[in-house]
């Protein structure tokens, strides 16, 4: 879906590269949270109803656990144009006014999701300081709340790797797209879908 | 200038970033950064940069981390490990098998194995994505018409959506603070209902036009011991459906637990598949991904609210509906035309989490019941999933089959279209058949 070959050469192209396995390993992370998350739960019934001694504190490491599942992958969904966006006036866009749409969307990500580094960053902080943990079992709450500031810095960077993107598109809109999410019409999405059934059954 | 028109100052910073969220929203920016960015100019505005950023900083790890939303992530990955494993043409099967010899037979069997399908899964278009493979060739074979072919699988995707487990039902009663449990009993009665509407429309095409659909032929119908052994592959789903519902409804389980015993059976049987690694680290990453956007949304969208909390904007507009001199359920009814509109530019999930924080107090100052109106809701939104101008499914199943054109699609889907009319009006005027079930759990 993103057109930057393998082979190509810039800054742009370098960023993303680099990148990517970050993303894909972040992703994977969240993905393998969300394994443990159905086989502790299996453990609590069982625990529960089979031998009535459910897991102290099961509640208390799911929640915790939830920063993993919620925030690691976000830039990899990034990357993959996951996030929703409402594509009605931007697939009428072509050339320099799509670029300059796609720019003024990765920086009003790059503008929220900054501040929200910052202080969720902030947030993990004063829990670290005060050594908060959860009520039941008194896990420490920190490692948890960091998840957020770690899993949205590498989101600030994609964000910030598609803004250059967009605008060194925007300066000459016949380069060769770097970095950039290429959107897909309903037909395109539609044609990818069938072709996921087909590898499938 | 709001000012001036006698608005408050709270009030009339709402005006502006709800103005604001939709000018974002329409450019094409990211929903999460579009509803986040507003949320924290507006709290700025009414607040002060301190308390506001106290409040932005801490929003996305408290809202993620809440225990009932933990749900989501399980079935989501039930219905990927479902559709990875490969688990579609044989429900078609059994179903063929069962129902082949009414009017209509193969149509028949393919709306009530959706609605099996339906039952692991949450997908709409990826149901019809498969469907399209497994269902219509054999319709085709058999003589069937190929715009009533492409319009059954076309329209039994939507089923996914209100047939337990659905994501979009968790969403929904996280957002307005309902019961989970309440809401995923009762999108299971409407999903019936929807079902059994799309299979009397069948019955009615193929006796009005026979050669539409021809009768499956007397030697080709299968036997009892057939139709008796194509039903072991089906158990895992009808232990799935079992345990999330009997859990929820005897409560000896929470629906996440419920969820993580279903994946760890679907799991399984992908595993003794011999499924390979590949389509179950494939489930895993797109299940990552999926919840990632929705967990993004909620927060998103929940900084957003925290600024429209302040601005008293909800509890305006509520009066201003409450005040308008017309029967609840035409404002409904307008309430309902204006998610038609919406939904055919916007995803339901979306589209849901947007609006919901103001329509909802509105709808209950109505009178309305808070359950009922989440099924009318999602059966909307899924109705615009067949409609045009976007009506992904129909492209889904014109891309599976280049040899339907899209308008073939668009012109099988109509009556099934009428089918979801009529079921809209069931619901509307037998609240029951919504609220019944979870009701009953009281």
């Amino acid at each position: 879906m993103r057109h930057a070959s393998p082979q190509a050469h810039g800054p742009v192209a370098r960023a993303d590269r680099i990148l990517s396995p970050i993303e894909d390993a972040t992703n994977l992370i969240a993905a393998l949270f969300v394994f443990a998350l159905m086989c502790i739960g299996i453990a609590q019934v069982v625990m529960r109803t089979v031998f009535a001694t459910p897991l102290t504190g099961y509640v208390d490491l799911v929640e915790l656990s939830m920063a993993g599942m919620a925030f690691l992958g976000a830039a990899y969904t990034q990357r993959m144009g996951a996030h929703i966006r409402m594509e009605l006036a931007l697939g009428h866009l072509t050339g320099r006014k799509l670029w300059a749409a796609e720019a003024l969307g990765a920086l009003v990500g790059m503008a929220i999701i900054g501040v929200l580094t910052w202080y969720s960053a902030e947030h993990f902080w004063r829990s670290y300081e005060l050594g908060d943990t959860t009520m039941d079992a008194e896990y420490p709450v920190w490692p948890s709340k960091l998840v957020v500031p770690v899993a949205f810095s590498i989101w600030l960077v994609r964000l910030a790797i598609q803004f250059a993107g967009a605008v060194r598109l925007l300066n000459d809109p016949a380069r060769d797209p770097q970095g950039v999410t290429l959107m897909k019409d309903a037909a395109q999405t539609a044609r990818e879908e069938a072709d996921a059934a087909s590898e499938d059954t | 200038m709001l000012i001036g028109l006698g608005f408050q100052h709270p009030l009339a910073v709402g005006l502006i970033g709800v103005g604001l969220l939709i000018v974002l929203v329409f450019l094409g920016v990211r929903v999460v950064f579009a509803a986040a960015t507003v949320g924290l100019l507006g709290l700025v505005e009414l607040i002060g940069w301190g308390p506001a950023a106290g409040i932005v900083g801490i929003v996305p790890h408290a809202k993620a981390t809440t225990y009932a939303l933990s749900v989501l992530p399980m079935f989501i990955f039930i219905g990927f490990v479902a559709f990875h494993a490969g688990m579609t043409s044989q429900l078609f099967d059994a179903a063929r098998k069962w129902l082949g010899w009414m009017p209509g037979g193969l149509a028949e069997a393919k709306v009530f194995a959706t609605a099996g399908f339906a039952a692991v899964s949450g997908a709409s278009t990826a149901t019809s994505a498969v469907f399209a493979r497994v269902a219509i060739p054999e319709m085709l074979r058999h003589g069937y018409d190929k715009r009533l072919s492409a319009g059954v699988v076309a329209a039994g995707g939507t089923l996914a959506t209100l047939i337990p487990p659905s994501a979009i039902l968790v969403i929904y009663a996280i957002i307005v603070e309902e019961s989970v449990g309440r809401l995923l009993l009762a999108g299971f009665l409407p999903g019936l209902v929807s079902a059994l509407v799309y299979a009397a429309i069948i019955i009615v095409w193929a006796l009005v036009k026979p050669h539409h659909a021809p009768a499956t032929p007397r030697e080709e119908r299968a036997t009892w011991p057939e139709r008796i052994r194509a039903l072991p592959p089906l158990l895992p789903i009808m232990a799935v459906v079992f345990i999330i519902i009997s859990a929820i409804y005897q409560g000896w389980a929470t629906p996440t637990e419920a969820g993580a015993l279903g994946a760890g059976i679907i799991f399984m049987v992908a595993v003794l598949r011999d499924a390979g690694l590949k389509p179950i680290t494939e489930s895993l990453m797109e299940t990552a991904k999926l919840t990632v956007m929705i967990f993004s949304l909620i927060w998103g969208v929940t900084i957003f609210v925290r600024f429209l909390g302040f601005s008293g904007l909800a509890e305006a507009f509520t009066q201003l509906v409450v005040g308008i001199d017309a029967p609840p359920m035409v404002i409904m009814l307008c309430i309902l035309l204006a998610y038609a509109v919406l939904g055919m530019f916007m995803d339901a999930i979306g589209m849901l989490l947007l609006t919901l924080p103001v329509v909802y107090p509105a709808v209950i100052a109505l009178g309305f019941d808070s359950i009922w109106f989440g099924i009318i809701v999602v059966k909307m939104a899924e109705i615009c999933l067949v409609t045009p101008p976007i009506g992904l499914n129909c492209f889904v199943v014109a891309a599976v089959r280049p040899d339907i054109s899209l308008s073939d699609v668009f012109k099988g889907i109509s009556w099934f279209f009428v089918a979801d009319v009529i079921t809209i009006i069931v619901l509307l005027a037998f609240p029951g058949i919504v609220t019944w079930l979870p009701d009953l759990m009281r």
